[in-house]
């Protein structure tokens, strides 16, 4: 199950980069989506997987593809040739990141624990435990990006909006 | 003339929205139940092949020649409903003839060829106003129609029988001679 | 039942499982079908006309205007497959089915019967058993994915109609999911649970206790925005017959067509499953207190059709919107309404209702 999720996800993510067409490259991104709510279901998590494509798919995607619809670029524009050093040193730089990501998931304690006892059949989430976790133990951190995004949200609409 | 409309004040209970759905919604419902409980056969649908519309007199459908009680034709090929006719779908050919009983020579007038292209006649009626003869009528049959363009084009004999069964007439399909001078016949 | 109860014991939980999906799903698309005709006649009453009674089997059997169906089907099936030339080609086909499984699976969580015991067994009458986590975000979810089967189909077919069309329908959709989900959160939260056995359970046998007697706000919010949802019509804007010719689905024909209609449907019938669900008791019959599985389906399915009946009511009833009031209505009216209905709700419960 693992795999075929991860596979999903990962063939979605190169899909989307390789894809020409914008439309079908933000199709390739809600299949990744879905690989991800995928990955979240197996995770015991079938909260965050639901919200997962409430959010990103259900208003963000469609939003994103509104938009596009709205330029109605049907010709795809052609990349410019990118410089071979722009490339090479890209390519390093994703190496080193990935390199150090693996690095760091492998050091985890958590990774150490698990190796020792094995993996635990973890506790599924539940929405209840959700709303806990964000209105008891990180309350503040809630409603500093709450205020945050009001504040973006006022700026947006401050400046699109010439006369209010 | 100035027309004063009236402006409608909406009240709080109209502004809600919720109530005027409602209301609509009971008045459709009430058609709903209402048909509901009646027949197919006495709504408002004429269901066209087994219910037919009753025709109102002075109707303009499919067009008849008349002709006489002795079954000669009225028309006297006079072409002015060729002229009158705003689509040019009349075209006639006229002959003489004569009332062997009475006359020699020829003097009368009739029409050889009386042909109506009914895919361009658009029933105006202007052809019946036309015609001093009181010769050619529209009448009530609506259901004109067949699978090829040559079959709409009525020529003479098409014409003068198109109402003989409703009529209870016999068809005609050739020229009686007159038994009585066309002149003395008070139209 | 207790045959049908013996069976069960002798098969796997597996076989249970094929035997739920085949029947909600095949039926929820026979009543999808049965509903076009519905609608059709339907409108036929309300409008002082007969609707379609010719179609015949055998020149003979009309069933008042049943045999419609199949002459449709029939004709659906052997019409020409015409695929626009400037279209592109494989989103063309695939549209239609991205509007019709969203559609169709949106169902899977809502629990159509009561559950019964049998054999030390508990069996839930619901695609997916209680406690899967997901609940009623599950069917929020796939309702967010049924707009991508109209923006495809109205992308790909590269028509200028088609593409106003889906950029209606998905301003729609997102300005209206949020009233709804707010609306929903409301039921989450007096219930103290977002399963929709729970939010079942919890609105008990008696009708004044249902969800609808103490939300009435939440209610025709929740139900406003199942018309911007599922694109019915006094926000039918993704088709708009009478301003974009057929919006959408202006290029489709035959069997994609159909497709999509029958996705329209679909989505229809979930929709008046999770009205019935969240605001009117589920199965619960009212006044009984323990129900048998047969009445309680029975019941459910009951409430489930008369609001996909009143779908098609009100469609016949009200005229469409103009877009911009639309846009005011979603976001000036039914966004605060639902979010006063959550605060209302919220300090009532503080309040130790």
């Amino acid at each position: 199950m693992f795999i075929t999720f991860a596979l999903i996800t990962l063939l979605g993510a190169v899909g989307m980069l390789l894809q020409k067409n914008v439309i079908v490259a933000g199709l390739c991104l809600v299949a990744a989506f879905f690989g991800v709510a995928g990955l979240f279901v197996l995770l015991a998590n079938p909260v965050a997987a639901a919200l997962q494509v409430i959010v990103y798919t259900g208003a963000i995607m469609v939003l994103v593809l509104f938009v596009i619809m709205m330029l109605n670029s049907h010709e795809e524009e052609k990349a410019q040739a990118a410089h071979p050093i722009q490339r090479w040193v890209s390519v390093a730089l994703i190496a080193a990141l990935a390199i150090g990501a693996v690095k760091l998931v492998l050091a985890s304690p958590g990774l150490k624990a698990l190796a020792i006892s094995g993996a635990a059949v973890p506790q599924a989430m539940t929405l209840q435990k959700v709303g806990f976790t964000l209105f008891a133990d990180h309350l503040l951190g809630f409603e500093v990006a709450g205020l945050l995004l009001l504040a973006a949200m006022v700026g947006a609409v401050a400046l699109t909006k010439r006369n209010l | 003339m100035g027309v004063i409309v009236k402006k409608v004040e909406l009240g709080w209970l109209d502004r809600t929205y919720v109530w005027p759905v409602m209301k609509g919604m009971a008045i459709t419902f009430g058609h709903f139940i209402r048909n509901l409980f009646t027949t197919t056969a006495k709504r408002y649908t004429i269901q066209y092949p087994d219910m037919k519309k009753e025709i109102p007199a002075g109707y303009r459908g499919l067009h008849e020649l008349k002709r006489f009680e002795d079954g000669a034709i009225k028309c006297v090929a006079c072409y002015m409903c060729q002229e009158a006719c705003p689509a040019r779908c009349i075209s006639i050919e006229a002959e003489e003839f004569s009332d062997l009983n009475i006359t020699q020579g020829f003097e009368e007038k009739r029409p050889a060829k009386f042909s109506i292209d009914m895919l361009r006649c658009i029933y105006c009626g202007m052809c019946e106003e036309a015609c001093p003869k009181d010769a050619i009528w529209l009448r009530n049959d609506y259901e004109v129609a067949a699978y090829d363009r040559l079959s709409m084009k009525y020529g003479k004999w098409d014409l003068m029988n198109t109402y003989a069964e409703a009529d209870g007439k016999d068809r005609i399909t050739e020229d009686t001679t007159p038994t009585v001078p066309r002149r003395t016949i008070v139209m | 039942m207790d045959m049908l109860a013996s069976l069960l014991h002798m098969t796997p939980a597996i076989f249970w499982m094929v035997v739920k999906v085949v029947i909600v799903f095949s039926a929820i698309m026979l009543l999808a079908s049965v509903w076009t005709w519905v609608e059709r006649r339907g409108s036929a009453m309300i409008q002082d006309r007969i609707g379609p009674n010719r179609a015949a089997i055998f020149g003979k059997i009309r069933i008042i205007g049943l045999a419609q169906l199949l002459a449709d089907g029939i004709k659906f099936f052997f019409k020409e497959d015409l695929v626009p030339e400037e279209a592109n080609k494989g989103l063309f086909w695939l549209a239609p089915f991205l509007a019709f499984v969203p559609a169709l699976i949106g169902f899977a969580v809502i629990p159509f019967g009561k559950s019964f015991v049998s054999g030390g067994v508990t069996y839930y009458l619901s695609v997916l058993d209680p406690g899967n986590g997901m609940g009623l975000l599950y069917p929020l979810a796939i309702g967010g994915m049924a707009v991508y089967g109209v923006l495809l189909a109205a992308w790909s077919s590269n028509n200028k109609w088609s593409i106003l069309g889906g950029m209606r329908a998905a301003a729609a959709m997102v300005s209206y999911e949020i009233g709804m989900s707010l609306a929903v959160v409301t039921i989450f939260m007096t219930t103290g649970g977002y399963d929709p056995a729970e939010v079942i359970r919890a609105q008990g046998h008696l009708p004044w206790a249902w969800n609808i007697v103490h939300q009435p706000l939440g209610f025709i919010v929740f139900f406003t925005c199942m018309f911007a949802e599922t694109n019915r019509l006094p926000f039918d804007f993704a088709e708009g017959e009478s301003e974009i010719v057929a919006g959408f689905n202006t290029e489709y024909g035959s069997m994609k067509f159909s497709l999509l209609a029958l996705a329209e449907y679909s989505h229809l019938m979930t929709a008046s499953a999770l009205v019935a669900t969240l605001y009117f008791g589920g199965w619960q019959v009212p006044f009984v207190q323990n129900p048998t599985v047969m009445l309680s389906v029975a019941s459910f399915l009951l409430k489930m059709l008369f609001f996909a009946w009143v779908f098609v009511w009100i469609r016949w009833t009200l005229p469409r919107f103009r877009y911009d009031q639309l846009m005011h209505l979603g976001w000036k009216v039914m966004l605060p309404l639902s979010m006063a209905n959550l605060v209302f709700h919220a300090w009532r419960m503080s309040q130790g209702h």
